[in-house]
């Protein structure tokens, strides 16, 4: 079986909508030829804007610019022309179909980064920096990805693996030579060596914690008694009139949701139900929502309304909430507590300098720390750490040295596939598939 | 002379691949130097161990004879590693060297196809790139379709002992020099190895009160499937060490010592050192182990394991009086190396075949490897595959996680070797599927959809499977209930019921174990069932049923990592398939262009092939098969 040729592909690289301009891409042998068929002029120069008439059987297509780039010396490392056309949906439609009856075939998604990578323009790992950097929703997760591109976090997978090595190793003598009375390592020193792994991976865990605060933001609930002024604290911080505010208690029945950047991060923030006992059957399922909110949330806002006299006890899922008192125009908070008034704006500035405390605390990752940014890696890193707790449970039970090495091995192919130290077809199905078309 | 397949050598490699050929119904000539030295132990008087005695159950399973020679000759049988799990427990058995070669040479008498020549192949017949027979060194042609070489270390053999050096590849026996020549000029490179003995001892001179004794387990367990009981009277091995005394002796003459000295340049094994190596490398233990293995029944020696050396004479006897219990101990023969030349086994196919000329396989210690066990293994294959040849099919090739031969082979032919490369459990990586317990199970069918399996063996094994599923059903389906006889009975095995449970059920608990556990059953009526199938089991069977149940949790977990593997390994390589390719250095090529890898599997494991190379590779397959797919 000798090598197919090589075969030429198209694809729209900026999303099919109304826009002032869009991006169109054709990769292989025939892009020169096929771009020269449609307008552009026969000594097409390389790696310069070239304006170009557009014409098809039908007549002119639109006036679009052309860059032309020839191989190696493109992103894919192949002939490649990317044409600037007019952002509407009809006209890339009908260049791409243009292109396609001269001999090219769509693109599959990712395609284009994998033919980078098959000629060395990129290495796996790099694509996967690319696909993250690409979905990036803040500055401060692109930039985490380029950190993770220099390989942040492939020293610091690289020293936990390296440990495991030297458990496995130790382990491995103590079955090979059983009889030559030598001893490899003691159950206390493995042990030592495990909770010291598992601390690092509890570690790089968090980051992953982190990493999805970043890439898929934070939720902060709301909770409160009714009329606390719940909506008015969403509406302040979110700047609008998302919730409806009235006086009458028990107005927000379901979860009413606004998104602004605190600390660097997205944070949605949700309005709730008020918890109180009694009220109607919606309103019941809706307090029953904002206490799930309340434990499935990053950050929990508990409001006080300093005006009531009865201050109730927290519950459960508002144990380490943010303790503000609402209504300080009418009654002041307690000394300790954090009073804020919607109606004169008071105490907000305190507010919000608390909330984005709280996110670069709990949530930003530090300095120069790795990061798990994506979810394949945030699986491989738990998949670690399941492993090695097994293989820590194996040695508390006095288990032989093999059924321990099991767990070892897993832990230590999970942070080799995190790390890109080992390979599988599994992931790179993933790291494309993250991909849309055109990429 | 005519026949389908000749076989150079007559050691554990050439026995089991004559078996195998003539088994299948070819004619089979073994060319040897010394008839009588068919089937000799050349070193110790042992079969088996650690991750070796995994391989002879496997040889057996696939219809080999070192097990069955083992039985017959075997004097003190033990299962080493019995603290461990039961996947990495290895029988081992000392045998009497004499009657060992006896029942190798009996076993091959009796296969008709079979014949003995005595005499020395110069070099080997090829019309083109296909073997044709062998010349040898009287000038006698005898043609064939296969050539199977097994020299061991035959090939440019040289004995060191002290500065002497012999031309020889064993006490008292010539070298075959010609042979490496005509390798050669098959353009096949040579590598060079050692490996060496430790002095024997006259059994008579020993002081056995001095020394600690070393029994054998109660009842002996057979390596063979065809074996139903131990005829041998069963003996006594001795354990002492050597002390500071003859450690600061050795460190002062290391400059008489061969390996030393620069005499010897070659790599010896590091798993097996001399005594020289571990004083060296071990620098800080007081004491090494001395094992005193008699070399028989009544053969008049003792055998030094763990002294290995190639030391001038009067060294060894100042070691050897330094031992407490052989302070006056009279050394029969001197301790010797060897070195020799070796066929670099990445030039193989997984088949044991020379890549590029057809019919002519290497196994043994011609590949590099170290043992009676890895060799009996690689005869065994390569027999196999030079009857697959000559049948025109397919070569039996063993994956990883089906066999420890299939580990050794793929290592060998896709790693190569730089020291004897001897088998260990930690090479495979899927060695809770790899039990010896499970060798029938695994390997049987297969020999036997082949042909290489006798009768006698395809009666027994599937006998095996009926009981053993048996077994495995009424440990399900039986169960206890909490009562005062039951928790009575259970009682030794610190166990009590606080519910009913099924028999396995009970077996998976920690405090489970199987000698107590056989104990309580006797003349329990309700368990009758159960009784009644071990009765007639052996015990090696009864343990792969409740092993399989105990650690289920750990085997399926091997299972489900062995099949995400094989997914990803198993992906071919075309035959054709060019690696020169954009993103792959000019140095990874080579290795892949040399090796020829069959699989990403292979191809990763070659060393220097970087995961990146290995994912490039992937990649242009499955560029490959979608261009494919779209040309449809």
């Amino acid at each position: 079986m000798s090598t197919p040729a090589l075969d030429t592909i198209v694809a729209p690289a900026t999303p099919l909508a109304t826009s002032a301009l869009a991006i169109v891409r054709i990769d292989g042998p025939l892009a020169h030829s096929i771009i020269k068929g449609l307008g552009a002029p026969k000594d097409l120069a390389e790696r310069r804007a070239v304006f170009v008439r557009l014409e098809t059987a039908e007549g002119p297509l639109d006036e679009v610019i052309v860059i032309s780039y020839v191989a190696p010396k493109s992103f894919t490392g192949n002939d490649l022309i990317e044409i600037t056309c007019h952002g509407s949906p009809l006209i890339v439609g009908t260049l791409v179909k243009e292109v396609i009856d001269r001999g090219a075939r769509m693109a599959e998604p990712g395609e284009f980064t994998e033919r980078a990578v098959l000629n060395g323009k990129l290495d796996l790992v790099q694509a996967e920096a690319i696909g993250d950097l690409i979905n990036s929703r803040t500055t401060l997760q692109a930039q985490l990805s380029l950190s993770n591109l220099g390989g942040t976090l492939s020293r610091w997978a690289g020293e936990i693996r390296a440990d495991l090595l030297f458990l496995i190793a130790r382990l491995e003598g103590a079955l090979d030579f059983a009889d030559e009375g030598y001893t490899f390592i003691t159950d206390e020193e493995a042990m030592r060596h495990l909770d010291e792994d598992l601390a690092r991976i509890r570690s790089l865990a968090e980051t992953a914690r982190r990493g999805r605060g970043l890439r898929d933001g934070l939720t902060a609930v709301i909770l409160g008694r009714p009329n606390a002024g719940k909506s008015t604290l969403l509406n302040h911080l979110c700047g609008s009139e998302r919730a409806i505010v009235t006086p009458t208690p028990g107005t927000t029945r379901d979860l009413i949701r606004e998104t602004v950047i605190v600390g660097g991060l997205p944070v949605t923030f949700i309005d709730t139900a008020g918890l109180r006992t009694g009220g109607e059957l919606v309103e019941e399922i809706g307090q029953f929502r904002a206490l799930e909110a309340a434990s499935k949330a990053d950050l929990v806002i508990w409001l006080e309304d300093s005006s009531d006299p009865d201050l109730t006890d927290v519950p459960s899922e508002a144990r380490d909430a943010i303790l503000v008192f609402s209504k300080v125009d009418q009654k002041a908070a307690p000394p300790e507590g954090l009073g804020i008034s919607a109606r004169t704006g008071a105490g907000m500035t305190v507010l919000w300098e608390r909330l984005d405390r709280e996110v670069r605390d709990r949530f930003r990752p530090p300095e120069g720390s790795p990061l798990i940014v994506n979810a394949r890696q945030e699986r491989e890193i738990n998949e670690a750490g399941d492993a090695l707790r097994q293989a820590r449970l194996g040695v508390s039970e006095g288990l032989s040295e093999e059924m321990i090495l099991v767990d070892l091995y897993a832990a230590s192919s999970a942070i080799g596939r995190l790390t890109g130290a080992i390979s599988s077809s599994e992931i790179q199905n993933e790291i494309f598939s993250n991909f849309c078309i055109g990429k | 002379m005519r026949f389908d397949v000749v076989v150079i050598g007559g050691g554990h490699a050439g026995a089991e691949a004559s078996r195998a050929a003539s088994r299948a119904g070819f004619s089979v000539a073994m060319i040897t130097l010394l008839a009588d030295s068919v089937g000799r132990m050349s070193c110790n008087p042992a079969i088996g161990g650690l991750a070796k005695g995994h391989l002879v159950k496997e040889i057996d399973a696939l219809g080999g004879l070192m097990g069955e020679a083992t039985d017959r000759a075997g004097i003190q049988f033990k299962v080493l590693n019995r603290s461990k799990g039961p996947a990495v427990q290895g029988p081992r058995a000392q045998c009497d060297r004499d009657l060992y070669a006896a029942a190798v040479q009996d076993i091959l008498n009796r296969e008709p196809n079979f014949s003995l020549i005595e005499g020395c192949v110069a070099r080997v017949s090829l019309e083109g790139v296909r073997v044709t027979g062998v010349i040898l060194e009287d000038g006698t042609a005898i043609s064939c379709r296969a050539v199977i070489a097994t020299t061991g270390t035959f090939l440019r053999s040289l004995m060191h002992s002290g500065e002497h050096k012999v031309v020889g590849g064993r006490f008292g026996e010539p070298s075959a020099e010609g042979l490496s020549g005509s390798f050669r000029e098959l353009g096949l490179s040579l590598g060079r190895l050692k490996t060496g003995t430790p002095p024997r001892v006259l059994a008579n001179s020993a002081d056995y009160s001095k020394m600690a004794p070393q029994p054998g387990d109660d009842r002996p367990r057979p390596f063979s499937i065809l074996t139903d009981r131990i005829e041998l009277p069963q003996i006594l091995c001795y354990m002492t060490h050597t002390g500071e005394f003859a450690h600061d002796l050795i460190r002062q003459n290391l400059h008489r010592a061969p390996m030393y000295s620069g005499q010897i340049q070659a790599a010896g094994p590091r798993y097996c050192p001399s005594i020289e190596d571990k004083v060296v490398r071990f620098a800080d233990k007081a004491q090494h182990h001395v094992f005193v293995e008699p070399e028989g029944l009544n053969h008049p020696w003792l055998y030094l394991n763990g002294v290995s050396t190639s030391l001038p004479a009067d060294i060894q006897d100042a070691v050897v009086h330094s031992i407490p219990g052989l302070v006056s101990a009279v050394i029969a023969r001197y301790g010797y190396a060897v070195e020799y030349d070796f066929v670099e086994p990445q030039q193989l196919d997984p088949s044991l075949q020379v890549r590029g000329v057809e019919g002519l396989f290497l196994a043994g210690q011609i590949n590099g490897t170290s043992g009676y066990e890895e060799a009996a293994g690689q005869g065994l294959m390569a027999g196999m595959n030079a009857v697959q040849l000559l049948r025109g099919e397919e070569p039996v090739v063993l994956r990883r996680d089906q066999a420890y031969l299939g580990v050794m082979i793929d290592d060998l032919v896709t790693q190569g070797t730089l020291e004897p490369y001897r088998m260990f459990t930690s090479r495979a990586e899927h060695r809770l599927l790899l039990g010896c317990d499970s060798v029938y199970e695994r390997l049987s069918p297969l020999a036997r959809n082949l042909g290489f399996l006798d009768h006698e063996r395809s009666r027994r094994t599937a006998l095996r499977k009926e009981r053993s599923k048996a077994l495995s059903q009424a440990l399900d389906e039986v169960t206890l209930n909490p009562d005062r006889e039951t928790n009575q009975r259970l009682e030794p095995l610190g166990i009590s019921l606080n519910g009913p449970g099924s028999l396995s059920r009970l077996i998976q608990r920690p405090a489970f174990s199987l000698p107590a556990f056989t104990e309580a059953l006797a003349g329990w009526t309700v368990l009758e069932r159960v009784t009644s199938i071990m009765a007639e089991a052996s015990e090696e069977e009864i343990d792969g049923v409740v092993n399989r149940i105990r650690y289920a949790g750990y085997v399926e977990k091997g299972e489900r990592e062995a099949a995400r593997l094989q997914s990803e390994e198993g992906v071919r390589i075309p035959v054709d398939f060019r690696f020169e390719r954009p993103g792959l250095s000019r140095e990874v090529v080579e290795k892949l262009n040399r090796i020829r890898p069959h699989s990403l599997g292979q191809a990763s494991r070659i060393p220097g092939v970087t995961p990146a190379a290995v994912s490039l590779i992937r990649m242009f397959l499955r560029q490959q098969s979608r261009s494919l797919e779209r040309a449809v």
